[in-house]
């Protein structure tokens, strides 16, 4: 599987790395953000989001509670953080967006490999420091 | 006049009748705090089961103890968004139908803007004097937004997170340091005990919008906090208690944890208030606002009510009771009234709208 390497020495960067990785997206694609808390992932999903046209960075926020942000109905930005068993991410209806003609951006989402579909992209994000990350894409 | 209201947009189940735009009749909540307790979060296909089996017994149990049938009733307000569609869905499909067999009209409510009408109702309630514009500040586990409210219940949004809400920041602090869930009211019980001034944390700074709010840094600086220091023993002390009771008192609490966690605990929600007053007093500059709701699930938090009051600050500043401050259906029935009166109602074909907006 082909890997890519980043690194970013802000959260500005990180924003931008994520419309650099819009560019290259097809317009179907489930994509795993995976990293700890405060990792940056939403910060990258910000760029991603605004890379594909669906709205502007700012409006782009943590979905923790919300579950799913659907900021147009080819870009949605998913959080199972506060989920625990496959049974219940299940009922979220997932396939249905993993049908569609979307992107589709999940955190925590590597907890549930089974419920994931094999052809998903993988980005690892890695603090560097105080405000540096490391990102790691993987393409199937 | 009486409306129904029904609210199904997260965790809570809830009906309600309010007489008059002033007088709660009657307000049930079926909370289903104890199911989810176990998770350490709001579980949606539990939720969505959980509003199924209680929507039934809640609305009976809101009309019979208003000692109204549903003939009395003028009008069913409902929940259509935001939230979660599978959530949504049980409370309208169930109004659609009521409002159907009763043969009484349909109100769809955007749930933020019931959390601004409970400060409202109470108000009217209490004989108090809303002076308009005024500044509302929403605050929740899903929500941290500040508007603009016009007489005329216009909406202008002034600043809102940017990455987490302020009761999602409380809630993952809470499990980050093994307090369960929720982790608010815990960390608000606790706060007295610690000194804020030995931690500290740095405001967010804003680029663009300086009303807008982020938590995520300050939520991030409380776990590199305890990456640098050996929690372990404490962290397994309260999963151990929280094992053995689920809702321990302040004082088992205070018996598994330390001075120095305390003390965090302490800075991390001053730091939290810091950020939200200053918006306040920020924005309710900028408008002139004559007064300050301030709404949602946070609202209940001690220390915020407490420092609002010391501000003396040059507008009244309105919170609800802590019944009508997290979700309830009062405040989607006292927001129905108004619609009512323009009459703004909705037919069969309201839709549950998972991504709302207010304005």
């Amino acid at each position: 599987m082909p890997s890519t390497r980043f690194e970013t020495a802000s959260e500005d960067e990180t924003i931008e790395l994520g419309r650099r990785i819009a560019r290259e997206l097809p317009s179907r694609a489930v994509i795993l953000l995976i990293g700890n808390l405060g990792a940056g992932k939403t910060t990258l999903a910000k760029g991603i989001v605004e890379g594909l046209g669906a709205v502007a960075a700012d409006e782009v926020s943590s979905p923790t509670f919300t579950l799913i942000h659907e900021y147009s109905p080819r870009v949605c930005h998913i959080d199972l953080y506060r989920l625990e068993t496959a049974a219940e991410v299940a009922t979220l209806g997932l396939d249905e967006l993993f049908d569609r003609d979307a992107v589709v951006l999940i955190e925590w989402g590597e907890r549930f490999p089974e419920i994931m579909p094999e052809d998903r992209i993988e980005i690892r994000l890695e603090p560097r420091g105080d405000q540096g990350r490391e990102i790691l894409v993987t393409k199937p | 006049m009486k409306i129904l209201g029904i609210e199904s947009s997260c965790d809570e189940t809830a009906a309600a009748v309010v007489e008059d735009e002033s007088r709660v009749l009657s307000t049930v909540v079926a909370s289903q705090l104890d199911t989810h307790g176990k998770y350490g979060g709001v579980v949606p296909e539990l939720a969505s089961r959980e509003h199924l089996r209680a929507v039934v017994p809640v609305v009976r149990s809101a009309v019979e103890q208003a000692g109204a049938a549903l003939e009395d009733l003028d009008a069913i307000g409902v929940t259509s968004g935001p939230g979660l569609v599978g959530s949504l869905l049980v409370g309208v499909t169930y109004a659609k139908a009521l409002a159907f067999v009763a043969r009484k009209p349909l109100i769809g409510v955007n749930h933020i803007e019931g959390h601004i009408h409970a400060v409202v109702l109470e108000a009217r309630s209490g004989g108090q004097e809303i002076g308009y514009p005024a500044l509302a500040l929403v605050v929740s586990g899903g929500h941290t937004h500040l508007f603009e409210v016009s007489e005329r219940f216009e909406y202008r949004l002034l600043g809102k997170t940017r990455d987490d809400a302020a009761g999602e920041a409380f809630d993952k602090v809470g499990k980050l340091l093994g307090f369960g869930y929720p982790g608010g009211p815990v960390i608000d019980q606790l706060a007295p005990y610690g000194d804020p001034r030995k931690v500290r944390f740095s405001l967010a700074r804003m680029k663009g919008n300086p009303l807008d709010f982020s938590f995520s840094g300050l939520k991030t600086a409380v776990l590199r906090w305890t990456e640098a220091r050996e929690l372990d023993g404490e962290l397994a002390e309260r999963r151990a208690l929280l094992r053995r009771t689920p809702r321990p008192t302040r004082d088992q609490w205070l018996a598994v944890t330390p001075q120095s966690t305390l003390d965090l605990l302490a800075a991390f929600q001053q730091t939290v208030i810091e950020e939200l007053l200053r918006r306040i007093e920020r924005s309710a500059g900028d408008i002139d606002a004559q007064t300050v709701i301030v709404s949602g699930g946070v609202a209940c938090n001690a220390g915020l009510r407490k420092a609002a009051q010391a501000a003396r600050l040059p507008y009244p500043v309105l919170f609800p009771t802590p019944g009508l401050s997290t979700d309830n259906a009062a405040m989607i029935a006292a927001a129905a009234f108004r619609k009512f009166r323009r009459g703004e109602f909705d037919d069969f074909a309201l839709r549950a709208q998972a991504n709302l907006t207010l304005a």
